[in-house]
């Protein structure tokens, strides 16, 4: 019998780990090729490239050793043209023609910069990919002024090593708070006083108009306000989803792929993965686009142990999202912006803390945190309110006790028996082995 | 394989296990860097002490980007500190609560059982904390639930 060949497009973490799935089930048995048009590298880490307390080669995920101990054929530099699913054949941008068994569908997404004029002049960087992170890493020196503009996850991720390399550091955002997609406006606020005594400079609810280039800065134009100038400007405007490529393909796509519990689309030999799916939301059980690292990572395995002939069944992505800025952790976690829940929650202005539980019933079913990171309580909490929105544990009398306290996680979450529904929770239905080890 | 079996009825509070965790995990006595944590039940009248489960999934593992945590020869899942960059990933998959973070280090820290000769059994002054072949278990939850009752009926009239 051939041998099942498997093509996987896209060398991100939703990729990388499809892969892993596929080689901890079958051993080796099957081919498996890789698309990515660039040198697969893990995103998240990033930042710490930039803040250069690692070096550039930390960040590589898929050397060319480990793609040849792991039994892949590496189409690096390639991207995916078209795709026709009702033949199974994939075609690269240089004409190569990829048959395959199965095929995964993991191209990830792309920055987007604010459509004005000027966006993409001299000394305006985005930064996402590996490329763009060496062009902001080149540009900034001590003492260089940096506009970030827009204040969302990504931009939040990169505050510190901006900052670790001396320069100065102006924030400018659209809404009228940060991480609008991340926190409410009462974190927000604790936030934007906590970066100010830090020495960064934020304005909200300031829109761009333009960018001009003013003496190799760039001077930045609001609709209302006065300018700012920069020796470095970043767009963390947003990113899109990379499904362009499969217009025509057959593949149903709405705000990315359509998957079902098993990460396969309409076509019962595509899946797809990470930040272009269209998958479950656990908490809420609608049909979502979490382009975050978790669910890529969680998407990636169950793909890659459905398409190596697993039988998975995905309970679902958890949105959750964590970063710290200047020592202070921001966390949320599920539906927490959901305005049809029961809410409460509990400022220490002073600290600064905060917490911010969402209830249905007596189950948490999303949660915010934010607090200074050596707090113990801080590291503790982070985790446990992951777990009491993950396990969807009934509270029962702890609720009363948590409306009183906010704070006060850990009692509820040890004698409410939160632990004992998550124990038995695996994500492939068996206990994970270690990067590692496979194959 | 061997894991930290907690008996809740026989801890009496007394720290030392954290205190000797600290002094394995970073070299100090410091309660505040102990990777096993004693948690007051019924307004300080009962203690358990509480750490990571050496789950079957492994969040944390599963969740590192740069693939820093493995599974040591005793079972625990470790951080490698040289792999390890510090994005917090691990902290906000851990649904338990049981990934630290060091701010000297910038890196996450656990339970790693001690090699397979764990310090929190060994300074156990009541066999509280047991290191034993068992299969990985909810071993607080029916104890704190049961010695909270009173303090949360009383919490609640008293509203």
């Amino acid at each position: 019998m051939a041998k099942q060949r498997h093509v996987i497009v896209g060398g991100g973490t939703a990729g990388l780990n499809a892969i892993l799935a596929i080689r901890e089930q079958d051993k080796g048995a099957s081919e498996i090729a890789l698309v990515s048009d660039e040198r697969p590298y893990a995103r998240m880490v990033l930042p710490y490239y930039l803040g250069r307390s690692i070096a550039e080669s930390h960040v590589f995920t898929l050397p060319p050793g480990r793609l040849a101990q792991l039994g892949v054929t590496g189409h690096i530099g390639r991207r995916a043209a078209g795709l026709d699913a009702k033949v199974s054949k994939l075609t690269l941008d240089d004409g190569t023609v990829l048959e395959y068994d199965d095929l995964l569908i993991a191209t990830g997404s792309s920055a987007v910069r604010a459509p004005v004029p000027g966006a993409d002049g001299a000394g305006v960087h985005s930064f996402w990919t590996l490329d763009q992170a060496r062009g902001v890493a080149a540009g900034i020196a001590t003492g260089s002024r940096v506009a970030m503009v827009g204040a969302g996850f990504i931009a939040f991720t990169i505050l510190n090593s901006i900052l670790k390399l001396g320069a100065r550091l102006t924030i400018v955002e659209i809404a009228p708070q940060i991480l609008p997609r991340m926190i409410d406006a009462t974190g927000a606020r604790l936030v934007e006083a906590w970066l100010r005594r830090h020495g960064v400079e934020i304005r909200t609810g300031a829109t761009l108009a333009a960018i001009e280039q003013a003496g190799g800065r760039q001077r930045l134009r609001f609709t209302d306000g006065a300018d700012v100038e920069a020796d470095v400007t970043i767009m963390a405007t947003g990113i899109k989803t990379n499904l362009e490529w499969l217009t025509g393909s057959g593949v149903r796509v709405n705000r990315g792929v359509v998957v079902d519990d098993h990460l396969r689309s309409n076509i019962s030999n595509v899946y797809a993965a990470g930040d272009v799916a269209e998958g479950r939301d656990l908490v809420t059980g609608e049909a979502a686009v979490h382009a975050i690292e978790p669910t890529a990572m969680e998407h990636g395995r169950v793909a890659g142990a459905n398409m190596a002939g697993g039988d998975v069944a995905y309970r679902g992505s958890l949105l959750m999202n964590i970063v710290e800025v200047c020592h202070l952790d921001i966390a949320s976690f599920g539906a927490w912006d959901d305005a049809t829940a029961e809410v409460f929650e509990a400022v220490r202005p002073e600290r600064p803390a905060y917490r911010k539980l969402l209830w249905k019933g007596d189950r948490v079913t999303g949660a915010m945190l934010l607090g200074p990171s050596e707090d113990v309580w801080t590291t503790n909490d982070v985790g446990m309110l992951k777990g009491l929105v993950q396990s969807g544990v009934r509270l029962g009398p702890w609720k009363e006790h948590l409306q009183r306290n906010p704070f006060d996680i850990k009692p509820a979450f040890i004698a409410g028996g939160a632990t004992a529904r998550l124990l038995p929770q695996t994500v492939l239905g068996r206990p994970s082995v270690p990067a590692g080890r496979i194959p | 394989m061997k894991v930290l079996r907690i008996v809740p009825e026989r801890c009496t509070g007394c720290l030392r296990c954290e205190l000797a965790c600290s002094y394995m995990q970073t070299g100090t006595f410091q309660p505040a860097r102990s990777v096993i944590r004693v948690s007051p039940f019924q307004g300080h009248t009962s203690y358990a002490p509480y750490t990571c489960p050496q789950c079957a999934e492994g969040w944390c593992m599963t969740a590192c980007p740069v693939e820093a945590i493995g599974i040591s020869p005793v079972g625990a899942k470790v951080v490698g500190d040289d792999q390890c960059v510090g994005c917090k990933l691990c902290t906000i998959a851990c649904p338990h609560g049981t990934i630290f973070f060091n701010h000297e280090t910038q890196k996450a820290f656990k339970c790693n059982l001690c090699g397979g000769n764990p310090a929190c059994v060994e300074v156990c002054p009541t066999q509280a904390i047991l290191y034993e072949e068992a299969e990985t278990a909810d071993w607080l939850g029916a104890f704190a639930a049961q010695r909270s009752g009173p303090y949360l009926a009383t919490a609640a009239a008293g509203r």
